[in-house]
């Protein structure tokens, strides 16, 4: 169960770490938002493991074989933490966690149940042990290296796009 | 790169430094924007102060049993499909790491932003066997191309200005010259990339490493911790023994913590929590994973009276508040660590004989006391060293003499006396003569002493 609280806190601070949010309720949802953010003609890696993923994947014209080669990956994440805004990525299930790395646009489909209030319980999840990458994602790869001024997009995404579904 | 420690000449560093007008306003600007940063990050903590306290708590408590910790870390990580090596100082885990690679055969490095590495100048030994080891953390990237060394933990190469920047890749990347920020990024994007790719071995330091899972912990923004622990086939992780931390479960204190404090951030772009090696059925995570763990001198440390240095985490936070730091930079100080932290890092790991002008490299404000996330007491550890300096011989004649003098005179109420009315007598003399420098510094005796005038 996720309060409208929750998911509001969750998109909140997601947006003021320069991520893209959306919320959908079904698959015409999904739809309209991928072909809004994700252009057509772009190679996009989708691993269709899971449900959502495999609504998503229809509605992606041009789909690559391996995220090496895409220009974007969509994928469904493990979950999602409202107090950071971040994402929770994690290599369980045999997914490859760097897909959501290498690809200049990261698209990340939660599901609304997923959301996380607190870091602590984010971790308490994995009290049973932790798989072999568990990697939090607040907003797309940046840095201030040069002249403490802001550039996106070192050497993860440059686009990172939620889609709460 | 210099190997070199010049913290004997830190007076002529910082004077040199201070004549440096480019390198002073940068520095002031990076201590500027990360303090108001840091100010405004944590303005919506509520309880900061029972999260310091709570930080404090754990990091003491890692100290307190530091050898189980490290012994259970190393347990779990070995069961998680790691091999972990222990290395006594600086020169053996050089040796474990050239070995790793040469026995693969591994020529070419990916790196990942290591405070330690450069403690222990890993490049450079590598380098000598004919491997690559090439940094990838922009400002890093930016100072290894000049063949320079950090100015600054958290953003090292905030000494070079976008121009001199753009030149460099112009000259070395074979690139048009541009000095815009975002453009000089998207060509080490691209330079790097490949080189990341094609990769024989990554090699990345680790801010946490949680003792009860075997789970080494790094916080990016750029990306490129995430590709050197993922990409390669092989990762080697150094990381010095007091980077402990019992569980994951104490890892959100830490993540509220260290990048509020450092950058200003809420939370870094990234946090990996890596555990173990690539397990059959799955698309993550390097196949050989090697962690070396480097003591070079931390249990001493452990074992004296300036202990909890070792609660340190390396935000910088101490730096940018320090008004030394602020003035005369990183480099002045000579070896690894700056700043507060690095004064007392660095003289308990390379000795009083190598560094001892950096005990004087403070006011003893305690600007850094206030802003130290796990509540370090800085300015009682530079107390310390003061005292540690007398003792083990490396303070000055005249200031030994001078206070072997007064320890007398305040000793005998009338060599007291004596001394205050010589210093009425001579007063005029000493104002007319001893110039600016004295005469304007020294308090003018009182004409009736104090103790005279207190009924």
């Amino acid at each position: 169960m996720t309060s409208p609280d929750l998911l509001r806190r969750f998109l909140e601070n997601a947006g003021n770490a320069a991520a893209g949010t959306h919320v959908v309720f079904d698959a015409p949802g999904l739809r309209r938002v991928l072909s809004e953010i994700v252009p057509g003609t772009d190679p996009v890696f989708c691993p269709g493991l899971t449900d959502k993923e495999k609504a998503a994947a229809p509605f992606l014209p041009c789909r690559a074989a391996d995220y090496a080669s895409a220009t974007a990956t969509v994928e469904e994440v493990y979950g999602a933490i409202a107090e950071t805004g971040s994402l929770v990525c994690v290599s369980s299930g045999g997914r490859a966690v760097q897909a959501g790395l290498l690809p200049s646009h990261h698209v990340a489909i939660v599901s609304r149940e997923r959301i996380f209030a607190t870091l602590d319980e984010c971790f308490a999840s994995f009290a049973e042990g932790p798989p072999t990458n568990i990697t939090l994602v607040t907003g797309p790869s940046r840095t201030a290296d040069i002249e403490l001024t802001l550039a996106i997009g070192v050497h993860g995404p440059e686009k990172l796009d939620i889609i709460v579904f | 790169m210099s190997d070199v420690q010049t913290s004997l000449t830190f007076r002529a560093n910082a004077a040199r430094a201070i004549k440096d007008a480019p390198l002073r306003s940068a520095m002031r600007q990076a201590a500027d924007t990360f303090g108001t940063k840091r100010a405004d990050a944590f303005a919506p903590v509520a309880d900061l102060e029972a999260l310091r306290d709570k930080a404090s708590a754990i990091r003491l408590q890692v100290l307190d049993r530091l050898q189980e910790y490290v012994d259970t870390f190393a347990f779990q990580a070995t069961k998680a499909g790691a091999t972990v090596h222990r290395a006594r100082d600086a020169g053996s885990a050089r040796e474990i790491i050239a070995k790793i690679l040469k026995d693969r055969n591994a020529r070419t490095v990916v790196k990942g932003k290591s405070m330690v590495s450069e403690e222990i100048h890993l490049n450079a030994h590598l380098e000598k066997q004919g491997m690559e080891a090439l940094e990838t953390d922009l400002g890093e990237y930016i100072i290894q191309l000049v063949g320079e060394t950090p100015s600054h933990i958290i953003v090292p190469a905030i000494h070079k200005n976008r121009q001199q920047v753009g030149r460099l890749f112009a000259e070395k990347l074979g690139v048009e010259y541009t000095e815009d920020p975002q453009a000089l990024t998207k060509i080490a994007r691209k330079a790097l990339r490949e080189k990341f790719l094609a990769a024989d071995a990554g090699l990345s330091g680790a801010n946490f490493a949680a003792a009860a899972s075997g789970s080494l912990v790094l916080f990016t923004n750029e990306g490129n911790g995430r590709m050197v622990t993922t990409i390669p086939p092989l990762h080697i992780a150094i990381l010095s023994l007091e980077k402990m931390i019992p569980s994951l479960a104490d890892l959100p204190t830490f993540i509220r913590l260290l990048p509020r404090s450092a950058t200003g951030q809420s939370i870094t772009s990234y946090v990996s929590v890596i555990t173990g090696t690539r397990k059959p059925g799955e698309a993550t995570g390097a196949k050989e994973l090697h962690i070396v763990l480097l003591d070079n001198g931390r249990s001493e440390i452990l074992s004296g009276e300036c202990r909890e240095i070792l609660k340190c985490i390396r935000c910088g936070a101490c730096m940018n508040v320090c008004p030394v730091y602020r003035t005369v930079g990183g480099h002045s100080y000579g070896w690894t660590y700056p700043g507060p932290m690095g004064i007392v890092l660095t003289t308990l790991l390379t000795g009083m004989a190598q560094s001892h002008p950096l005990v004087d490299a403070t006011t003893l404000c305690g600007a850094c006391v206030e802003v130290c996330p796990v509540r370090i007491p800085l300015v009682d550890l530079f107390l310390k060293l003061r005292e540690r300096r007398v003792r083990e011989g490396f303070s000055k004649p005249m200031e030994k003499q001078g206070m072997r003098v007064f320890g007398k005179a305040a000793a005998s109420p009338s060599l007291f006396s004596a001394g205050q009315f010589l210093s009425r007598t001579f007063w005029p003399l000493v104002r007319a003569f001893g110039g600016k420098d004295v005469a304007g510094r020294l308090p003018r005796p009182a004409k009736v002493p104090f103790h005279r005038r207190v009924p």
